[in-house]
């Protein structure tokens, strides 16, 4: 017997706006708590939610990213269960039409192209969030009416590392799109994973939900432990029962939460207090005016363009900034395979080890344009690049200053090298025996050691020619 | 009394003692405010801004008014004040009136006796035996005895207009939509408007010019061009078939209706509602169903009064919601909260709810049928005159009697139109109204029509009335 598994996931994607779905309050993270509430979003009687316009085209620009079919009116419904951090006891979803069905969305998962299809895109208001102190249960109502949509996926995915690959390139998606941050930490894109492990290909096996998956990771580690619990079940004889599990990131076990036949029941209906809305042609003029070049799109694009490796082309639009960057220094003339190398190289790891981004940095795409020219043009060496790439970083000066006022650029002149390469040939008899022998090795050494009293300033070239001039002389004389 | 009557006496600290005793003593009779305060926003000068300037207003307690209690005639939200005010107070101000207190009501809304709320029932100021109606029973009451010349409802299924014919006065539902909602307790969504109950038909239309008109926090609000009443209308239809049960004594005010119509200048004509016979069932489903969702909001933990401490140890939230809830509201409530969530139950949703929705469409094309062939529908408020408090023997009706009856003033809430009662007949005592239904945004007209009969057969007052005494 081979265990079939699907796994469908259900992605929450907080919306980027300014004030919530419902009211004008900020929609922010990290505010103290109960700072931006009002009547509305608590839920106080006698209110009315009055519908944001810009989550609206935010969601729809989701939608439209994944090629769904998009509704041309905007109608929510009322789902009903009590907790308390839902202030109404109802959430305003939408049910009956979401605003976008039947899209897909392509990604890469090991370098293969996957693709799943979306079944719905739907806009809703997020809840508040209660946290257990000790004896205490504290509710924070920060984050109930943010703008929230939903993106539910067929269960066309088959294992773990699948479905955190897919998030990954989700959460890239909607960063391109700027409509949502992808901070997995805060819970801006958040997941819940439905797995079935069915004995045969042609039918899903029972339906599990699995909540609580607060990381890319975590996705994948529950999804792995479902998988394997699902077909323990199977292999003993026994039936996998359909419920809502959670997911306990410290044991790194998945737990019943409740059970689907006793699950409640929402009670849909039409929100009579949101008529539906009915969108104009300029609102849809508006969504296709805000489409982006997608991230595997621009990807494949810039690599076959550059020549760029999987790695490099996988590095430079992972984030949107990362791109933005490199493409500027595109229309700056520079060589894409030159920016993408020092881009994932040498300014990654500067970037990292100085804690900030491409954005925050001092490093601009016309200074890393200038800095790759001075190179390219022999004004300086490569190494010292490193150096100024360093400086600029550090100080905030633009490269050619940076060469200019610290005194870096390369020594071609003869007669100083001269000196210096007579210096290094007395220190090291035996090289000089060598080269009058007509061996060629300790050639790399001896410009290394130029290389060395000159900080790297010295022409490499101009120490070769002197280098070969010596030898020459030596065996003329 | 005028508009300037009633600015001098509030302006006047002096005279305002004395309507303010006035009014404590009818309202010992009466129970009809909850909270009165001639003082706190009564205007300092005798003249000002606006066509309502210095006119007085009672708030019926499921509308929110800033700084003063929301109860909603529940124990539950016995200790709520209000953090802002409704769209519609905030208008009423700016044409110039004032709050003076908040009005009893029958519990979130639901009942048509006057008889639920937390608070004690209210009484009819033309006989204490018989019920004012409801559920905007105080408002009704306290204009009917003169204590304020203009009072603040709500209409879900005739709340605003059966009080007003019980105690004779004049009761304005709104076109669904032309009022926004923003501020009103929402007992059935798709069904409340806020309702204008006054003394004059003058008063009602000057009141409704102030609040109408679309606001960003109701989406569900529209500005309609104001309809110009012609004149007298020329046709006005009566469904005669639904008439039957009618009782004898509002069969022959109806009749005095229909006749003072004709003095007037229209022609009455027979109309076919069919579909009337079923607006009582389809009302209560829709109506249950969307309360069941709008009172979940009452549980305990952001406001209102909380029973049990359900977070402490050993305890969980689930129980403190089910605690507070079960000693918070009342059995009327709890009732259509159980109904409500029984007809929204996933696979039964078809036999009723979508169901009522069917019946509601139904009702709205045959009302807009009948609208095309005359200008005006005449209907009974209520089949029967004000029954008597607190019996069902006698001409007492029980609960479920209650919900049938309200067939003639549902009617308007499920397709939306405008509805105004009016009062025809005292009835020795136990007054009986009729209501004027147009098309959709036709208030003015009601008015205007309501109007000339009241000019030509002016109703009479209540024995429990405060007089020229303010």
């Amino acid at each position: 017997m081979s265990e079939v598994t699907h796994v469908g996931l259900e992605i929450h994607v907080q919306l980027l706006t300014e004030s919530k779905v419902f009211c004008a309050c900020r929609n922010s993270y990290g505010d103290e708590a109960n700072s931006n509430v009002c009547p509305v979003c608590l839920g106080y009687p006698g209110i009315l939610p009055a519908l944001n316009e810009e989550a609206v085209t935010k969601a729809y620009q989701i939608a439209s990213a994944l090629g769904c079919t998009l509704s041309h009116s905007v109608g929510f419904e009322r789902k009903n269960y009590f907790y308390p951090d839902l202030p109404k006891n109802y959430q305003i979803s939408q049910y009956a039409a979401p605003l976008g069905s039947d899209g897909q969305f392509l990604y890469e998962c090991d370098g293969q192209e996957r693709r799943v299809r979306i079944r719905e895109v739907h806009l809703e208001e997020d809840a508040g969030k209660m946290i257990h102190a000790g004896d205490l249960s504290l509710l924070d109502y920060n984050r109930a009416g943010t703008p929230l949509v939903e993106v539910v996926t067929q269960p066309d995915l088959r294992s773990g590392a699948d479905a955190e690959q897919l998030l990954t390139a989700f959460r890239s998606l909607v960063r391109y799109i700027g409509v949502c941050d992808g901070n997995m930490e805060h819970g801006s894109l958040r997941a819940d994973a439905n797995i079935s492990v069915s004995d045969t290909e042609d039918r899903l096996g029972a339906k599990v939900e699995v909540k609580n998956l607060n990381s890319f990771k975590f996705v994948r580690a529950a999804i792995g432990f479902e998988e394997l619990r699902q077909a323990a079940e199977l292999v003993a004889g026994r039936e996998v029962v359909s419920e809502t599990r959670l997911w306990n990131e410290n044991r790194d076990v998945t737990k019943t939460m409740r059970v689907k036949e006793t699950d409640s029941d929402y009670r849909y209906f039409g929100e009579p207090d949101l008529p539906p809305y009915p969108l104009a042609p300029a609102f849809f003029d508006e969504v296709a005016a805000r489409a982006v070049e997608l991230p595997l799109a621009k990807r494949r694009r810039l690599a076959a363009a550059h020549s760029l490796s999987d790695a490099q082309s996988a590095f430079v639009t992972a984030e949107p900034e990362t791109a933005r960057f490199f493409e500027r220094c595109l229309t700056s003339g520079a060589d894409g395979k030159a920016v993408a190398n020092w881009l994932a190289a040498d300014v990654q790891r500067l970037l990292r080890q100085r804690g900030e981004t491409l954005g925050s940095s001092a490093l601009s795409p016309e200074r890393l344009v200038q800095l790759l020219s001075l190179v390219d043009r022999g004004e300086i060496t490569g190494k010292i690049g490193k150096q100024v790439l360093q400086a600029i970083l550090e100080s905030d000066r633009d490269p050619a200053a940076i060469v200019e006022e610290d005194g870096l650029r390369p020594v071609t002149d003869a007669a100083a090298l001269g000196q210096v390469l007579s210096e290094v040939l007395a220190e090291h008899p035996q090289v000089r025996a060598q080269l009058s022998g007509g061996d060629r090795k300790p050639v790399g050494f001896l410009i290394g050691k130029v290389m060395q009293r000159t900080a790297g300033q010295a022409d490499p070239g101009a120490i070769r020619t002197l280098i070969e001039a010596e030898v020459a002389e030596e065996a003329g004389g | 009394m005028t508009t300037q009557q009633w600015a001098a006496t509030a302006s006047d600290s002096a005279r305002r003692g004395k309507w303010s005793a006035r009014v404590a003593e009818l309202n010992g009779e009466l129970n009809a405010l909850l909270s009165f305060d001639a003082d706190a926003r009564a205007p300092v000068a005798v003249s000002g801004d606006g066509p309502l300037f210095g006119v007085p207003f009672v708030v019926k307690d499921n509308i929110a008014v800033d700084g003063l209690p929301l109860t909603c005639g529940s124990r539950l939200l016995a200790d709520l004040v209000s953090p802002y005010s409704a769209t519609a107070v905030a208008r009423l101000e700016q044409a110039g009136a004032w709050v003076a207190g908040k009005a009893n009501l029958d519990e979130f809304g639901m009942g048509s006796s006057g008889q639920h709320s937390a608070f004690g029932p209210v009484r009819n100021p033309w006989d204490h035996r018989a019920v004012p109606g409801g559920s905007s029973s105080g408002s009704a009451a306290a204009v009917a005895a003169g204590m304020v010349p203009l009072a603040l409802g709500s209409d879900t299924g005739g709340s605003v207009r059966q009080p007003a014919s019980f105690c004779g006065v004049y009761g304005l539902k709104p076109t669904y939509g032309a009022v926004s909602r923003f501020g009103l307790v929402a007992y059935a969504s798709s069904l409340d408007v806020v309702g204008i109950i006054a003394d004059t038909p003058q008063l009602a239309r000057a009141a409704f010019a102030a609040v109408r008109g679309a606001d960003e926090w109701d989406q569900s609000s529209v500005t309609a061009a104001a309809s110009q009443p012609a004149g007298m209308p020329s046709k006005v239809g009566v469904p005669r078939v639904a008439l039957a049960g009618l009782d004898a004594r509002v069969a022959e005010v109806l009749a005095t209706a229909e006749h003072q119509l004709e003095e007037s200048g229209c022609t009455v004509v027979d109309v076919e509602l069919p579909a009337l016979e079923h607006v009582a069932a389809a009302y209560y489903v829709i109506a249950t169903a969307e309360a069941s969702a709008n009172l979940a909001r009452y549980d305990g933990i952001r406001y209102g009064a909380r029973v049990g401490d359900g977070g402490g140890p050993g305890e969980d939230a689930e129980k403190l919601v089910r605690a507070t809830r079960s000693a918070g509201f009342g059995q009327e409530v709890k009732t259509r909260i159980l109904t409500g969530t029984f007809v929204l139950r996933s696979g039964f949703q078809e036999q009723y709810y979508q169901r009522a929705q069917r019946v509601r469409t139904l009702v709205r094309e045959e009302v807009e049928r009948e609208l095309r062939r005359c200008d005006l529908l005449l209907l009974p408020t209520y089949p029967v005159p004000p029954f008597t408090a607190g019996s069902t023997a006698g001409d007492g009706l029980d609960e479920l009697q209650q919900k049938q009856a309200d067939l003639f003033t549902g009617i308007a809430n499920l397709t939306g139109h405008p509805a105004l009662a009016f009062p025809v007949d005292s009835n020795g005592g136990r007054p009986i109204g009729m209501q004027l239904m147009g098309p959709a945004h036709s208030e003015e007209q009601l008015l205007a029509v309501v109007e000339r009969l009241t000019e030509r057969w002016p109703p009479p007052r209540p024995g429990s009335h405060i007089g020229e005494v303010a």
